[in-house]
């Protein structure tokens, strides 16, 4: 096909603003599906994402679309994730397009997430068409949310589409907006080649499948491909195109959107947002805007059954084989044996990998309370980096800390400013800035450490603003902050897992909190335990939890021992989900305890 | 090996208000239909164990005692045709106070009954009241005084503590009575609980005002202490008897020796294999008249299971387990097998262990749960 017939598109939308359902809705629009293949939410492969309602991985479907002008079309559509956690690959798929769908709810308006990823898609010089959805709602008020894009991000929104992906309407609208408005792909099929990789995934059979959109040349089974970042070489065996299951092709070429294997038995050999190059004839220069992805949040994970962290680490190995962004390393804790520190692009990375080892690797597992990366300046000179809180050199040692601040834009009705404001102060932010997007709606910028963010921010924004905040974040830099650690003593022995780097100011606050939270989930054991939080040798907090006084089963009528046995079975399987630590027993949820004080 | 005899009566007048047993109010008009059911049991199962000495019977509810004094004579009548019995046999039954009366208990005599354990609880009227009994103190005290002058020679009582609204002072009163009685064996329970009865949908509610743990620990003291002082020996964690009159039908249960259960939910225990007939008294009346099995419920326990049910029956006794019983029974090496688990536990202070065996301590009665659970796998 023409080059001048492909048009390259991605999706930007809030959570819920119907993302998804419109992705379907073109895919059976230009038949890409039969009605036999088609599930709701198609490209939303994972049970995770279509139960949660967002994306995690990116995903891309060509579409055959015959115009009314009578020609056809090939639209490449690139599904981009949904949350905040990864906005580098949503740079990237960005990247991968000349057009975007601003989808945009009818009834909500723009929300945070969405106007981040516009400003994205903005910096790519993106064309951009305004979509109306949920137009079919009651409470739908298309002139409203048309004005807010014109305020808010200076689109012209006279001509945007009013659509419900929901029932159907204006389907057609959209595609031919598509293919009027966005620009066809620039770059020669005879250059030298250069494809950007945008997101991968392994296949048993064929190795690392790489998702790319080809910028510049032709790519065909037969050449040798270079990773332009690694510098790591690979035969090309296949080449084909998402319809969304794989189909080969001959070559793709300048403007395609498609995918090239070769087997790559690793996926951190293909990186999100690498070029791809002809080794015999490459690029001068690879194409601009890679960057090493690097972990924001981390925590330790460690099986309840020490017996299970071979079956651990081969899980994890196996997650990481579509997931490039997931790091983890061996680690040990006095409280909980072997496990693994894992790194995380954000907090619904970390709670999407846990869950699916639980899940589809049935691991049972002790997560502890999720860490940022500290920067230590000790006074001999050293910077050490930390993830874990109980790497924290002795005090005498260190000159100051650093923590990871973000930049993070909420938006909300006016009527709950007060209450944002409040919250972020009390979260040690900084006021940046202040706008009003209309007269009921505001957006609010501050300056946050990502600690307060991982803690409960977020759980508080959304609880002091009944649902309405959006939040949207990005890493800003590192700041000298006042921190020191709290440690949790059980029975008088501090227990590594459960330490924490708090602000000096909420160190008493946080420590009360947290033991009596651990009286709450400890259970009576057959002596009393003290539950201590100490700052050094300081003694900030003390708890008890009571010894229980007795613990034995009654009478046996009848000689029914099976009841028996299994009574005790019962009480057997409510220890299997403690861990010992020294001699006290203590429940899983122990350890996330320190995440969340309600 | 000598077997045990269980045989299930699984009616009651009233159903007490803490009860989840297989037992039943206002089935009066099954009597009749179950004795002869029972009976027709009774003569089978007799036939399948002819070669075998029984030398324990008891007779359990439900309320045995609720039944007509011709039902009970022949009931008793078609187990001693049946069975071969042993001379010195013992032969319990269950009574509830409010079902007793002269001509019964010299029945039950006549027709060989040497034990009788009453079903008592306590000795307040307005506990009695609270846990719904049929009841009272007073009549509790004459039927125990009418067994002994009947002749009856080794009678339990029931008690228990941690009942709603009782006292430290309530337990030990109780105690004093049964004792003041001369009864030669104490049977002494912690109340607990039970899904499905009607104290459970009170404590659900926050009605039930059950005794503060700590109250509840100061009884179980107390119940420990009292007894040994009034000369009861303590030899299972709730059972108490003096010398010579521990339950030798209960000890079967713990020794994890044989038993046959007889009559609606009876289990039994033969070969390795735990049995129970239909919980269902209509349903069980109709199986033994069709001629039909009425197992409803079996299981075969072998392997750890079964080592780990050997462990804590023997373990509820105050004699413990005796290595040499467990290296016969399962023909393996006890020390080998859970040398980790009772030196952790010794260390624990919850067993001694000792040259011929293992048993609790007195601390490890009151978490014998804890101890339990160590040898499950």
């Amino acid at each position: 096909m023409k080059k001048e017939n492909i048009r390259n598109f991605c999706i930007i939308a809030h959570i819920d603003h119907g993302k998804s359902t419109l992705a379907d809705r073109l895919l059976e629009y230009t038949g890409a599906l039969s009605a036999r293949e088609m599930e709701n939410q198609v490209l939303d492969k994972m049970d995770l994402e279509r139960e949660r309602g967002i994306t995690i991985k990116a995903q891309a479907v060509r579409l055959e679309y015959k115009a009314k002008d009578g020609q056809i079309y090939m639209l490449n559509l690139i599904d981009t994730p949904g949350h905040v956690d990864f906005t580098y690959e949503v740079s990237r798929s960005l990247a991968a397009c000349e057009g975007a769908l601003l989808v945009v709810d009818a009834a909500q308006g723009i929300e945070a997430q969405t106007l981040a990823n516009v400003y994205l898609a903005l910096e790519h010089d993106l064309e951009i068409i305004p979509v109306i959805n949920k137009i079919d709602l009651p409470s739908a008020d298309p002139e409203k949310v048309k004005h807010e894009i014109e305020e808010v991000i200076g689109l012209d929104a006279s001509d945007a589409i009013l659509v419900s992906a929901k029932t159907g309407i204006g389907i057609e609208d959209v595609l031919e907006a598509i293919v009027k408005k966005v620009p066809a792909p620039p770059g020669g099929a005879d250059n030298p080649l250069s494809a950007m990789v945008f997101d991968s995934h392994f296949d048993a059979y064929k190795g690392v499948i790489a998702y790319i959109r080809v910028m510049e040349g032709t790519i065909k089974p037969g050449m040798t491909l270079k990773m332009m970042a690694t510098d790591k070489k690979h035969e090309v065996t296949e080449v084909g195109i998402f319809r969304p299951y794989l189909v080969n092709v001959d070559e793709l070429s300048a403007g395609h959107v498609g995918f090239v294997a070769g087997s790559i038995k690793n996926v951190k050999d293909v990186r999100v947002g690498d070029t791809v190059t002809d080794a015999d004839n490459p690029a001068a220069q690879p194409l601009p805007g890679y960057r090493k992805i690097t972990p924001m949040v981390y925590c330790g994970l460690y099986p309840v059954e020490s017996n299970e962290y071979d079956a651990l680490r081969d899980a994890l190995e196996k997650l990481q084989l579509n997931d490039a962004s997931l790091l983890f390393e061996p680690e040990t804790s006095v409280a909980l044996g072997f496990g693994f520190r894992c790194g995380f692009l954000g907090l619904l990375h970390m709670d999407v990998i846990q869950e699916r080892l639980e899940r589809e690797y049935n691991l049972s597992l002790i997560t502890t309370a999720p860490s940022v990366i500290y920067k230590i300046y000790k006074t001999d000179g050293q910077l050490v980096d930390i993830d874990n809180p109980s790497k924290l050199p002795p005090v005498t040692e260190i000159d100051h800390i650093e923590e990871p601040y973000v930049k993070a834009t909420v938006i909300v009705p006016n009527d709950f400013v007060g209450a944002v404001m409040e919250l972020s102060q009390e979260k040690r932010g900084e006021f940046k800035d202040m706008k009003y997007l209309d007269i009921t709606r505001v957006m609010l910028t501050y300056h946050l450490p990502l600690s307060e963010i991982i803690y409960d921010y977020f759980d508080r924004l959304k609880s002091s603003t009944r649902g309405y905040a959006s939040l949207d974040y990005e890493l800003y830099g590192y700041q000298t902050s006042n921190l020191v650690k709290l440690d949790i003593l059980l029975n008088g022995d501090p227990v590594d897992a459960l330490s924490v780097i708090v602000h000096r100011d909420k160190a008493a606050v946080r420590g009360r909190q947290l033991a009596e939270k651990l009286r709450g989930i400890i259970p009576r054991q057959m002596f009393e335990i003290p539950i201590q939080a100490a700052i050094g040798n300081k003694v900030i907090a003390r708890e008890t939890v009571r010894a229980m006084r007795k613990d034995v089963l009654a009478k046996c009528y009848g000689g029914d021992i099976t009841r028996k046995r299994k009574l005790l079975e019962k009480q057997k399987e409510g220890k299997k989900r403690m861990k010992q630590v020294g001699s006290v027993e203590v429940p899983q949820e122990a350890f996330m305890a320190i995440l969340k004080i309600d | 090996m000598k077997i045990g005899l269980y045989i299930h009566i699984p009616f009651c007048q009233q159903k007490c208000l803490y009860c989840d047993f297989p037992s039943y109010a206002n089935m009066d008009y099954l009597y009749n239909d179950y004795v002869t059911a029972l009976c027709r049991e009774i003569a089978g199962q007799g036939g399948l164990y002819a070669g075998q000495v029984v030398d324990t019977v008891y007779i359990g509810g439900g309320t045995p005692s609720l039944l007509s004094n011709k039902e009970l004579a022949v009931i008793l009548d078609s187990v001693m045709r049946s069975f071969n019995l042993a001379i010195d046999a013992e032969v319990s039954i269950e009574a509830n106070p409010g079902t007793i009366n002269k001509e019964k208990l010299a029945l039950l005599k006549g027709s060989g009954v040497n034990r009788i354990s009453f079903g008592v609880q306590s000795f307040s009227d307005s506990l009695l009241q609270t846990i719904g009994r049929i009841h009272t103190a007073a009549e509790a005290i004459q039927a125990v005084n009418m067994a002994h002058q009947t002749g009856f020679e080794n009678i339990n009582v029931d008690l228990m503590y941690g009942l709603p609204g009782q006292t430290t002072a309530d337990v030990g009163e109780s105690i004093n009575i049964a004792a003041a009685l001369s009864v030669e064996h104490l049977s002494i329970y912690g109340l607990k609980v039970e899904a499905g009865t009607p104290f459970a949908e009170l404590y659900a509610h926050g009605k039930l005002g059950m005794p503060s743990e700590d109250v509840d620990e100061d009884m179980y003291d107390l119940v420990a202490s009292l007894t040994s002082s009034l000369g009861y020996e303590r030899y299972e964690i709730s059972n108490y008897a003096r010398k010579g009159y521990a339950c030798k039908h209960n000890l079967k249960y713990w020794h994890y020796q044989p038993y046959i259960g007889i009559g609606a939910s009876a289990h039994s225990f033969q070969r390795g294999e735990r049995m129970a007939n239909t919980g269902c008294v209509t349903e069980y009346i109709r199986l033994i008249n069709e001629g039909h099995s009425t197992i409803g419920f079996s299981e075969k326990v072998v392997g750890e299971s079964a080592m780990a049910e050997f462990i804590f029956l023997a373990l509820r006794t105050v004699r413990g387990l005796k290595y040499e019983h467990f290296n016969n029974y399962f023909n393996a090496d006890f020390f080998h097998k859970y040398g980790a688990v009772i030196s952790d536990l010794e260390q624990r202070k919850l067993i001694t262990i000792e040259v011929d065996g293992i048993r609790l301590t007195e601390f490890g009665m009151k978490y014998g749960n804890v101890v339990f659970v160590a040898f499950l796998d």
